[in-house]
């Protein structure tokens, strides 16, 4: 692990009470945190970095499931919604979902801006666009359209697409070097990935900034419209906060990017005000529904870039009906046990074909229709976050037209069966006896399996403060002192990956706050 | 606003109820010390009822030579309680008074409809009481089969040891 240094520090090792200040402190290292810290540090501001998981680089990265997920992400990799209905797999070390995401790094549709600008009045056109911010993303991260011929398992999504007459798209990349060995889920071994773990932290370390690992803020301390401090505390080595030792930080300005759970969480704790109603509502997921498929040949799933095709097919359907984004998930054999369906010996039989497994994925685009307005985040007892998000009709109908969707290209590319991940659906032989099948099929919460890798919102953006939590620059309406810089401002979904667009968003909304400290009008 | 947060509370109040009901029932019989018993946090009775489950779910999967089937369950019980710290601590309390449930008496009567310990069933028997579960009007036990399965499947593949039928091994690329 990353040694104690003076850039560095370890909470878990502190033995008393301590006491730091900066001129900006940010909350979570992930995509939003690792941007700022940066261009902040750049700036010639004294940043601290503060991060709940453990700063674990490529030389502790273990290529195994049963080391990765208690590691390197929330909840072991078994986050579940109140009603245990949804699984989401979400970062939790220094990097955030960077350092465990499958890179594909997609620009915000146009689609999705246009409705934001019709539905919360942001404007990200002419002066405001985001295409500048997304060409700096795309320098500093390397990323670049895929040139290596994609795995099998993606080959199979894109042969169907073929048969189909769909659209696909090839996926640009943030790697530079990559050996496409297929473990980015579990951290990169070779440094590859430009998550930023090994780019914008590195760097902003370099220049001088601080990060504090296995912290967690518990409050921020606020008066009239100014945050004042936080305390926080260290965790144990299950992550959870420890209550022994306390850290009390003062800072001028305040950057909450914990993520879509993590910062609607903290505001919540800090009791902010919320006029708006807003705070911790309208959560997305991109829920995700999974067909699986058995080839004669083998797939092997888990060699290769993970995601290097997808399709944009049925994304933005005329017709008003939820859209869904055509992807597939790399194969390893907790994330295949857990999610195949059956017992004993039927499940058996399935995992003795693990290489000829090919497993697609369909990501809804939430948040766009009346009856798609999300979830919302609550504290439970130990004042932790936790996530309800009930599923409408109209989602399990769109989730319904998914399923088809992948049967039909499954056995267009040649799948000799096809198995939606339904707890009630069987294997079935043609796409005729999967089609009637899974019209049939009872679209109900646990029955069917759905997932998530994308938490966005929470904590939205809108041009008023009556719509949103914080403006376009992610600004805090109320506190003003106060900025969000994650997925959590986003007022909809993506209906995309969400990296890049919180790499573009922030990097703009960081240079707006740095030209607002420097000329002191906070 | 106010019916649909009130609705969630009534929610949340009978999910705890149903399982706090059940832990009631087993505590009255128990006596006094019933009640530290079901919310002790001995992994005795994970340990008891993982050893009658997991034979069942992965029927199929485990080595068919005894003592290697036996190494293979005792391995996957001690990654479900390397795994358990992890979750949420809120997450944690619900599967021990699971546990705790299923290795008592009334408890595993209340959830399986059987008087006789897990143990003492058949394999299909335990399969047919779990199917049960998923099927269950109750939310809970749905929740339970659901929760149960995942953490299980997940201990057993988790473990390098149980790849062989898999054709798969963990590359090392250092």
């Amino acid at each position: 692990m990353a040694k104690q240094s003076p850039q560095h520090l370890d909470a878990s090792q502190f033995t008393a009470d301590q006491q730091f200040s900066a001129d900006v402190v940010i909350i979570g290292s992930g995509a939003g945190g690792g941007i700022a810290a940066e261009l902040l540090a750049k700036a010639g501001l004294q940043v601290l970095l503060l991060e709940e998981g453990a700063y674990y680089d490529r030389d502790d990265f273990v290529m195994e499931e049963r080391w990765a997920y208690p590691q390197l992400y929330q909840e072991a990799a078994g986050r579940k919604t109140r009603d245990q209905a949804i699984g989401i797999l979400q970062g939790r070390t220094v990097g955030g979902s960077t350092t465990v995401n499958w890179t594909t790094s997609i620009r915000t549709p146009q689609p999705t801006l246009s409705y934001w600008q019709t539905e919360f009045g942001l404007d990200f056109s002419g002066d405001n666009r985001l295409s500048p911010y997304f060409a700096l993303a795309e320098q500093r991260l390397n990323i670049h359209r895929w040139p290596v011929p994609p795995n099998a398992n993606n080959a199979k999504l894109q042969q169907g697409c073929e048969r189909l007459g769909w659209e696909y798209t090839v996926i640009d990349r943030n790697v530079n070097g990559c050996a496409n060995l297929g473990y980015c889920g579990m951290g990169c071994p070779i440094n590859a990935k430009q998550s930023m773990l090994v780019s914008t932290i590195p760097s902003a370390l370099t220049q001088g900034a601080r990060l504090i690992s296995r912290l967690s803020v518990r409050q921020l301390h606020w008066q009239g419209n100014q945050v004042q401090s936080l305390t926080a505390v260290p965790v144990d080595r299950f992550f959870h906060p420890r209550a022994e030792i306390q850290v009390r930080i003062q800072a001028k300005h305040f950057i909450v990017a914990a993520g879509a759970i993590g910062s609607p969480a903290l505001l919540l704790r800090s009791k902010v005000p919320d006029p708006s109603g807003r705070l911790g509502k309208h959560t997305y997921l991109h829920p995700t529904v999974i067909s699986g498929a058995v080839f004669n040949e083998d797939i092997n799933g888990h060699a290769g870039a993970p995601q290097s095709i997808y399709s944009d097919q049925f994304v933005w359907p005329s017709d008003g009906q939820a859209g869904y984004k055509l992807e597939v998930p790399p194969l390893h054999p907790v994330l295949m046990a857990t999610k195949l369906t059956g017992q004993a010996q039927a499940h058996a039989a399935l995992m003795q074909q693990f290489n000829q497994l090919q497993v697609t994925i369909a990501l809804l685009r939430d948040g766009f229709h009346p009856q798609s307005q999300g979830g919302s985040v609550s504290l439970d007892a130990q004042q932790q976050p936790l996530l309800d998000y009930p599923i409408s009709d109209y989602l399990w109908q769109g989730m319904r037209r998914a399923l088809l969707s992948m049967a039909e290209l499954q056995f267009a590319a040649g799948a000799k069966a096809v198995l939606p991940i339904h707890h009630q659906a069987q294997q079935y032989q043609s796409w005729a006896e999967a089609k009637s099948a899974i019209a049939q099929l009872a679209m109900r919460p646990l029955l069917q399996t759905v997932v998530s890798a994308h938490v966005m919102g929470g904590c939205n953006m809108a041009a008023n403060e009556r719509l949103g939590v914080v403006n376009a620059d992610g600004q805090h309406y109320q506190l003003q002192n106060l900025s969000i810089f994650d997925g959590s401002v986003l007022p909809t979904s993506l209906g995309a990956n969400p990296q890049l667009t919180i790499y573009a968003l922030v990097w703009r909304n960081t240079e707006r706050l740095i030209s607002r400290l420097r000329h002191g009008s906070r | 606003m106010w019916p649909k947060a009130s609705k969630k509370r009534i929610t949340m109040n009978r999910r705890q109820f149903i399982l706090s009901g059940l832990a009631l029932g087993t505590t009255a019989t128990l006596g006094v010390n019933g009640y530290q018993l079901l919310n002790s946090d001995d992994t005795a009775n994970s340990e008891l009822v993982l050893a009658a489950l997991l034979p069942a779910l992965l029927y199929g999967a485990l080595p068919t030579a005894p003592a290697e089937s036996d190494a293979a369950i005792s391995r996957t019980i001690a990654a479900v309680h390397d795994s358990l710290a992890f979750l949420p601590l809120r997450q944690q309390q619900e599967l021990q008074l699971l546990f705790n449930l299923l290795a008592q008496r009334l408890g595993r009567l209340a959830l399986s409809g059987h008087w006789l310990p897990l143990a003492e069933l058949s394999l299909p028997q335990r399969l047919t009481l779990f199917a049960r579960w998923r099927d269950s009007y109750l939310g809970v036990l749905q929740q339970a089969y659901h929760g149960l399965r995942e953490l299980l499947f997940a201990a057993y593949y988790s473990q390098p040891e149980h790849w062989a039928t898999l054709n798969y091994t963990a590359p090392r690329f250092r």
